[in-house]
């Protein structure tokens, strides 16, 4: 297999162990440093005793070295505090007893003070030892506890499979107190893993079952391979670094980390359902808006040619029996219907080529005179409206003046249908720095706010009583767009009423 | 002579223009309605002989007006669909709409489905003719140019179904229903199977048949002179 494919397919991510003190039970072996301390606390005891057995009787001395047994058992447990006791009573003896600088003992009750710091020893140290068991497995429990909820915030957090997987070998790197890695495939042969450790993920992979590194017949291998599954597929395999078989904890730790991986797999599940559920609704928006589309097309195609197709066959074939204002209101029927069919097949071919992104053909364009064709051929189209343009010398610009034409159509003609005829438009134009701004406004009732954001989605309309496809303002607003420029909606205007479009575009340098 | 007054029912004005001219100098009158209420109201008020009725009206859809009507009138409704709304036809149809026609339609094809649709109920005659072929009901006999033509009885009935509703069309679960019965309202490959016997009989070229005609998807029309 070429290994640079399965690097790609790869993803290990190691983090070095914290520092964790050693685990130490009540029977644990003594080691050098404690035997050093032991020694000295009965070297303290022992010139205590020695300093003070002018002042003081026997007995403190002696309560001394009591002092020095209990110390060194609390603090360095049983086989150490049966040693000092043996040491301290020899030490007492040896020193302080008569006859002095012997080990002999004369009295038998010197035999009870040994049994006693034996006793007292033995039994402190076991007591201390456990205590400190106790205090360390509450202390691991802590810990493992403390990675569990650290790694539930994290998935919480988790918006992508790889924080996910970030997460888990963080926190199985905590949990194992060694190196964790995550492998995607079945032949990790890309990351630093020995041989025995790449068979064992290999396995895990084949076999969908877990590969413990302590288990017999792991050949030497250093980690362990959980597999995550979902749909009887290996979602991945996390690779932890065998734990410490001296630690009592180790079990714990074991299942601690299942739990993470159980945990990970269920945030995986979520994201790729989050994420099937995501292209779910973009498909459905993708529908819906086809769906509209289709069913714009087939209205505002059909109803002017049912108009066209209709007036047409009544002209020919009942032409005698028509009377003449008849004829002439079906000829007029029949032209501004073809009117309104030539308007939308061209807002949806520059639709469709806007939303192909093919490019432009910018040239040199008086903006006054796009602004001029496009009223002229708004007055054809509505003879009663009131247009004007009132425009000062303008710069030339760069542009495509059919569809920057198309565009100010729309909105004289968007500007007509809403407003109370006689419709009022006005056109003017304002150069500024550099920007040519082109606006468009009315007396019309103005757009309500809540309207006003979504005006240049496709297929909204306002008012759906009035006829339209709602895709009028969506071509003006791509071509501004596509012109380098921008188109805006203000509203109302003046005391509550009027609306006002603005195409602002960009002015080029040298026509500035 | 009172013209027919018909009710035209269709959110379009520009729609509600030609036809108003075109009707009125057909010799009918008319008036006019924009939405399904509308129409309600205007069948209440105006009493109309006939309604061209568009299915997609912005309020009720057209379907609704036609079941609302239909619980009380026998006014005959021509439907205005577009040509893939194919299942608004059949409902529409089922629904007791009398014929239809697809947008967008030449003035002539409306207007002949009106005179089918408004040609009052025709007597119940003995002897049905059309063109060569000649039906006479009692004695259970068909002829073609003077020669007789044998017909199985569901052939017979399934003529004589069409013939009697000439220029209308009839829904493939209409026919069903009636000559075959409740349980047969889907068979709809079994009845063209019959259509097509029927057509090798009574047909001069059973491949462009000119008596039956199929309304693709729909159902049959037969075809008056």
């Amino acid at each position: 297999m070429d290994s640079k494919g399965q690097a790609a397919k790869t993803s290990a991510i190691l983090t070095p162990a914290p520092w964790m003190p050693r685990h130490e039970g009540w029977a644990a072996l003594p080691r050098l440093p404690q035997v050093l301390g032991a020694m000295l606390f009965l070297a303290v005891a022992a010139l205590g005793t020695h300093l003070t057995q002018d002042s003081f009787p026997e007995p403190s001395g002696l309560f001394l070295f009591f002092v020095a047994v209990l110390l060194a058992a609390v603090r360095f447990g049983f086989w150490i505090g049966i040693a000092t006791a043996i040491a301290a009573f020899a030490l007492f003896n040896f020193l302080f007893v008569a006859p002095l600088y012997t080990l002999a003992i004369a009295k038998p009750g010197d035999l009870l003070v040994l049994a006693e710091f034996l006793c007292v020893a033995g039994l402190t140290g076991f007591l201390a030892g456990r205590l400190r068991e106790e205090a360390n497995a509450a202390k691991s429990r802590a810990a493992v506890l403390e990675v569990l909820s650290a790694f539930a915030t994290d998935l919480a957090e988790a918006d992508e499979p790889l924080a996910v997987e970030q997460a888990l070998v963080i926190h199985a790197t905590a949990l194992a107190h060694g190196p964790a890695l995550v492998l995607h495939d079945g032949n990790p042969d890309a990351t630093d893993l020995q041989a025995p450790d790449l068979q064992a993920a290999e396995r895990a992979f084949r076999r969908h079952t877990p590969q413990d590194a302590a288990e017999p017949g792991q050949q030497g291998g250093r980690y362990t391979f959980l597999p995550l599954m979902q749909q009887g597929q290996v979602v991945l395999v996390l690779g932890y670094h065998r734990l410490d078989a001296q630690r009592p904890d180790r079990f714990a730790r074991a299942a601690a980390i299942e739990v993470i991986c159980h945990q990970a797999n269920l945030a995986l599940e979520r994201l790729r359902f989050a994420q099937a559920a995501e292209e779910a609704r973009t498909a459905a928006t993708r529908e819906q808006l086809r769906a509209a589309l289709l069913t714009s097309l087939s209205h505002d195609l059909r109803t002017p040619l049912a108009t066209i197709l209709g007036a047409i066959t009544s002209l020919r074939q009942l032409g005698a029996s028509l009377p003449p204002e008849a004829r002439d209101d079906l000829a007029l029927a029949i032209e501004e219907e073809a009117q309104r069919l030539a308007n939308y097949v061209d807002n949806l071919l520059h639709m469709t080529r806007l939303q192909a992104g093919l490019a432009l053909h910018l040239v040199w364009v008086d903006p006054a005179d796009v602004i001029a064709a496009a009223v002229a051929r708004a007055h054809r189209a509505f003879p009663l409206a009131e247009i004007t343009a009132d425009l000062p010398d303008l710069p030339m610009i760069r542009a495509e003046s059919a569809l920057l034409e198309q565009s100010l159509f729309n909105l004289i003609d968007n500007a007509v249908k809403f407003s109370t005829p006689p419709a009022r438009i006005q056109i003017t134009a304002r150069a500024q720095a550099q920007t040519l701004t082109l606006t468009v406004t009315d007396q019309g009732p103005g757009i309500a706010p809540e309207a006003l954001a979504q005006i240049f989605t496709p297929f909204f309309r306002a008012n759906p009583s009035f006829p339209g496809t709602g895709l009028g303002l969506t071509i003006c607003h791509g071509i501004a767009a596509a012109l380098g420029g921008n188109l805006t909606a203000e509203s109302p205007v003046a005391e509550g009423h009027g609306t006002a479009m603005h195409i602002s575009l960009p002015l080029p340098k040298a026509a500035a | 002579m009172t013209k027919p007054l018909i009710l035209i029912v269709d959110d379009e004005p520009q729609i509600q223009r030609f036809l108003g001219h075109a009707l009125a100098a057909s010799g009918y009158d008319t008036c006019f309605a924009a939405t399904g209420q509308g129409a309600l109201e205007a069948v209440a008020a105006q009493k109309p002989d006939a309604m061209i009725l568009d299915l997609g009206l912005p309020d009720l859809n057209g379907k609704a007006v036609i079941e609302t009507l239909r619980a009380k009138s026998n006014l005959p409704i021509i439907v205005l669909s577009a040509h893939d709304q194919e299942m608004e036809k059949i409902m529409a149809l089922d629904l007791g709409a009398n014929d239809f026609v697809a947008k967008p339609f030449g003035i002539g094809e409306l207007l002949a489905r009106l005179r089918a649709c408004l040609r009052k109920a025709p007597q119940p005659e003995d002897i049905l003719r059309q063109g060569p072929l000649v039906i006479d009901l009692p004695g259970h006999t068909v002829t073609r140019d003077g020669a007789p033509v044998h017909l199985t009885p569901t052939e017979f009935d399934l003529l004589v179904m069409l013939a009697r509703n000439p220029g209308r069309v009839l829904s493939h679960r209409q026919i069903l229903l009636q000559i075959w019965g409740p349980a047969h309202g889907e068979d709809v490959p079994y009845l063209r199977v019959f259509i097509g016997q029927l057509r090798q009989k009574i047909e001069s070229n059973p491949s462009a048949p000119d008596l039956i005609r199929t309304e693709p998807g729909i159902g049959y029309r037969w075809m008056a002179d």
